[in-house]
């Protein structure tokens, strides 16, 4: 009876540590991007302010430009309102100062949790977003198959969430937003909840998604390695009420290698990153 | 420097795990438990009985005369299966009256606070109302036909689906609901595909307990509804006026098995629809 449990377990195990399907050894190649400069902003917040009804100003005076095809990630204390400026540029809570201008009929968005519906199958859950949307059932089908293998989850289509492990459900969460192929990519804390095998894994696959499909990305991490790993910009925020301290410029090129992680470089750069955010913690 | 001198280091031993339990001596696990304690009550019934004085012994039958004068009798198994199914079309009609109204009442105070405001007290005092201190005005309302039995099983099965239902309903994950937000998913759209199958495991908890409610609403009813060809609940009190104890005990036993089946299936169904997906289900990992 426990045999079939078990099974499961193994090929579970197996899924995590055979070679991620899309290992950051990369595609076309972008290199350090010169251009960027010259391409037009997705994504804008102009003196982005927020005050929650019971008075608390989580936001204020946010002026940030991303440009397409850039990646920046956004580091800050606990509670600075990271997690807010996703929810304003998405719509999902109106800020109430600034503005801001997006392309909102083509966003990704990717939780703190995998956020699947429980009694969806993978295959179920990555469809649930062309559904919505009205793509026919057969298109729906396809593109559905070709984003669970490239999230490298093909051969699961048909289990519920609760058999995958955690990693595995998010990897199902962002075939579900890859489905829609969004031109500005929001993340929010995706991996937050992973053991760093796992997450550091979860990174490469991302970045040669984010090679591969060029999109824009905004993404929230508390990880410095992780915000300089995956990014061409890196911005620090203060601690409540949120505002803009301080922008790093990445200036390692994409595709990326783990090792850029052991990199002299790249700890340099993590080092400031995390100087300026003690100061944020301490104002 | 650590201090040592006081260290009292023990040894101990690894603990060999378990031998695996063989089906037989599960199954025996499984079964034995409950056989016992009924084992039990019955020993404490028998001994109560040997307490009564001899002319109050009929009371509780024994064994032998329940066999004798009730379930070896044809006429009695055919009174108890005719009376069953009159007092499970009550139960069951009662039901089709407080699911359906139940959900309903639910929905609309999950979609609008000010309807939750308004009607969740009024439910909870419509609950506190003691059911027996209204059967009167209902007979006098309704007279003594198929459907005052029905209200009063739709009267005592409502309380606990709206109220679960709504729970089931505000539990929905943050996350998910602004996942539909997202793509400008109609509220309908989002109850359809989100809320609903997202509540129905709480919902299936709810109608659990209004199942076995039920059955015992329909009994109850009967109690006070003497006239025409009623159920097990008109059975057991004519057994009591002809005197005919044995019978009442066996239409006794016939409602619980019968509270008991309704119960079972609503089980059934919960786990039969969630058992894949839902954390409380049987099958894991």
């Amino acid at each position: 009876m426990a045999s079939p449990a078990i099974d499961k377990k193994g090929e579970q195990a197996q899924m995590e540590n055979q070679p991620a399907a899309l290992s950051a050894q990369g595609t076309s190649g972008q290199g350090t991007d010169n251009r960027a400069a010259e391409r037009p902003v997705a994504l804008a917040f102009d003196n982005v302010g927020m005050q929650f009804p019971d008075g608390t100003i989580a936001l204020e005076n946010v002026t940030l430009h991303i440009r397409q095809g850039e990646f920046v990630s956004v580091v800050g204390p606990s509670g600075c309102g990271k997690s807010t400026l996703l929810k304003i540029a998405s719509g999902l809570v109106p800020q109430t100062s600034g503005t801001v201008s997006v392309d909102r009929n083509n966003l990704g968005y990717t939780f703190q949790d995998a956020t699947l519906l429980p009694w969806r199958k993978v295959l179920g859950n990555v469809e649930l977003l062309m559904e919505l949307r009205g793509y026919p059932a057969a298109e729906r089908r396809r593109i559905a198959m070709e984003q669970i293998a490239l999230v490298g989850l093909s051969g699961f289509e048909n289990h519920y969430p609760k058999r995958l492990s955690g990693g595995m459900k998010m990897r199902a969460s962002l075939a579900r937003s890859l489905a829609l192929n969004p031109s500005v990519f929001m993340f929010d804390e995706p991996f937050g909840a992973l053991d760093e095998i796992t997450r550091e894994r979860l990174n490469d696959e991302l970045i040669s998604l984010y090679v591969r499909k060029g999109f824009t990305g905004l993404f929230i991490t508390h990880s410095i390695p992780e915000a300089v790993y995956m990014s061409s910009k890196v911005v620090v925020m203060s601690r409540r009420p949120g505002r803009i301290l301080k922008t790093f410029d990445v200036p390692f090129g994409f595709p990326r290698s783990p090792e850029l992680r052991y990199d002299a470089a790249f700890s340099a750069l993590c080092g400031e990153i995390s100087i300026s955010l003690r100061q944020a913690i301490e104002g | 420097m650590t201090d040592t001198t006081n260290m009292s280091v023990q040894l101990y031993q690894p603990v060999p795990l378990p031998k695996p339990q063989g089906p037989l001596t599960r199954a025996i696990l499984r079964v034995l438990p409950p056989l016992v304690v009924a084992g039990l009550l019955i020993l404490l019934y028998a001994w109560v009985r040997a307490q009564l004085e001899p002319h109050r012994q009929f009371l509780m039958p024994s064994g032998y005369e329940l066999w004798a004068n009730a379930f070896s009798l044809p006429q009695v198994w055919a009174e108890l299966g005719s009376r069953s199914l009159v007092t499970i079309s009550i139960a069951l009609s009662g039901l089709a009256i407080s699911i359906p109204l139940g959900m309903l009442t639910g929905l609309v105070m999950y979609r609008y606070f000010i309807l939750e405001r308004g009607l969740l007290p009024n439910i909870v005092a419509l609950q506190a109302i003691p059911m027996l201190a209204v059967i009167p005005l209902i007979q006098t309302a309704l007279g003594f036909g198929f459907l005052p039995k029905v209200l009063i099983v739709a009267k005592m099965t409502f309380f606990a689906i709206p109220t679960t239902f709504l729970l089931g309903l505000k539990s929905v994950d943050r996350g998910a609901l602004d996942l539909f937000k997202l793509q400008n998913a109609s509220w309908w759209t989002t109850l359809w595909k989100c809320a609903l199958p997202s509540s129905a495991p709480a919902l299936f908890a709810g109608l659990r307990i209004s199942a076995s409610m039920a059955v015992v609403g329909a009994i109850v009813s009967e109690l006070f509804f003497l006239a025409g060809k009623g159920g097990l609940g008109q059975m057991i009190i004519n057994s009591k006026i002809d005197f005919k104890y044995e019978q009442m005990y066996a239409a006794l036993i016939a409602s619980t098995v019968l509270s008991v089946s309704v119960y079972l299936f609503f089980s059934w169904l919960g786990n039969y629809l969630f058992s894949e997906w839902h954390e409380s289900g049987g099958k894991q990992g």
